[in-house]
């Protein structure tokens, strides 16, 4: 069998972190404990907020549904309440979105729920 | 064919930019906390459907009349304004009271800097708050409209 030496795989195993921590502030790109640990969280971080992403776009299409229904003249809790009492099950991503693009439809669904709507 | 699921629509700057509306709110008898509320409100734009967190989406406020601003209980006498002048013992303090009759467009932004995000983009919110203790304002080139605040109780 070939012989396999060391040092191959751990300059490879360093040389990913260095690739990763390019591009970071002062010795947390060059100095190898600095670059370590940032490079560690930087990946846990970005596992965090890949969760937390599907949070955060949720509050904001309720934030954005909230003034759609504040428009004609609801709030989101009476407007959210309106659509579970009649059945429509429209998730929020989509309620946000035809708030936006299609204004008339997102009073038609109001409509259909019961809401009386103004203005 | 099915319709493609939309992917959530986010306001670029421009755009917010070029939507941006001129409210003039007449704050003489309302509550202070409560007008600020509905004044942050606007300024960040929470009131339109295409809000976006990442940008300035909200409108220009006008507020007149500052000074005639109401105060609750026995705020206008017990509630202080301090600030520091980075002298040693500089810490200055003045009753709301005072507060109203020499800078009264401070006692609105405070209260309204109190409920905007606090960072670079919050700076740039605040700069669309534009303040006057009287009636009379600057602004009719930009054709503000009259926003009466919805009254609440208190």
């Amino acid at each position: 069998m070939a012989r396999a030496k060391r040092g191959f795989k751990a300059r490879r195993r360093r040389n990913r972190i260095r690739e990763f921590a390019k591009g970071y502030r002062g010795g947390r790109a060059t100095l190898w404990k600095a670059m370590v640990e940032t490079v560690r969280h930087a990946w846990r971080f970005a596992t965090w907020h890949r969760r937390e992403r599907k949070r955060d776009f949720r509050r904001l299409w309720i934030i954005r549904i909230n003034a759609a229904a504040r428009e004609i003249g609801t709030t989101y809790s009476q407007f959210i309440h309106a659509l579970t009492q009649a059945n429509i099950r429209i998730d929020r991503k989509i309620l946000a979105d035809l708030a936006i693009s299609d204004p008339a439809g997102f009073k038609a669904i109001a409509t259909q729920a019961g809401i009386k709507a103004q203005a | 064919m099915a319709t493609p699921i939309p992917s959530t629509y986010l306001k670029n700057f421009e755009k917010a930019q070029a939507e941006r509306k001129w409210h003039v709110i007449d704050v003489a008898g309302l509550t202070l906390g409560r007008a600020a509320t509905q004044i942050a409100t606007l300024l960040r734009g929470k009131h339109k459907p295409d809000y976006t967190p990442n940008v300035d989406s909200g409108d220009f406020v006008v507020v007149l009349n500052a000074q005639k601003v109401h105060l609750t209980g026995k705020k206008l006498d017990d509630k202080m304004y301090y600030k520091h002048t980075l002298y040693l013992g500089g810490l200055k303090s003045r009753p709301a009271r005072e507060m109203l009759g020499t800078r009264s467009d401070e006692v609105i932004r405070r209260a309204v800097w109190g409920m905007l995000p606090k960072g670079p983009l919050g700076r740039v919110i605040i700069k669309k708050l534009k303040i006057y203790s009287g009636t009379d304002h600057p602004h009719s080139a930009q054709q503000p409209s009259k926003h009466t605040l919805k009254t609440m109780r208190g």
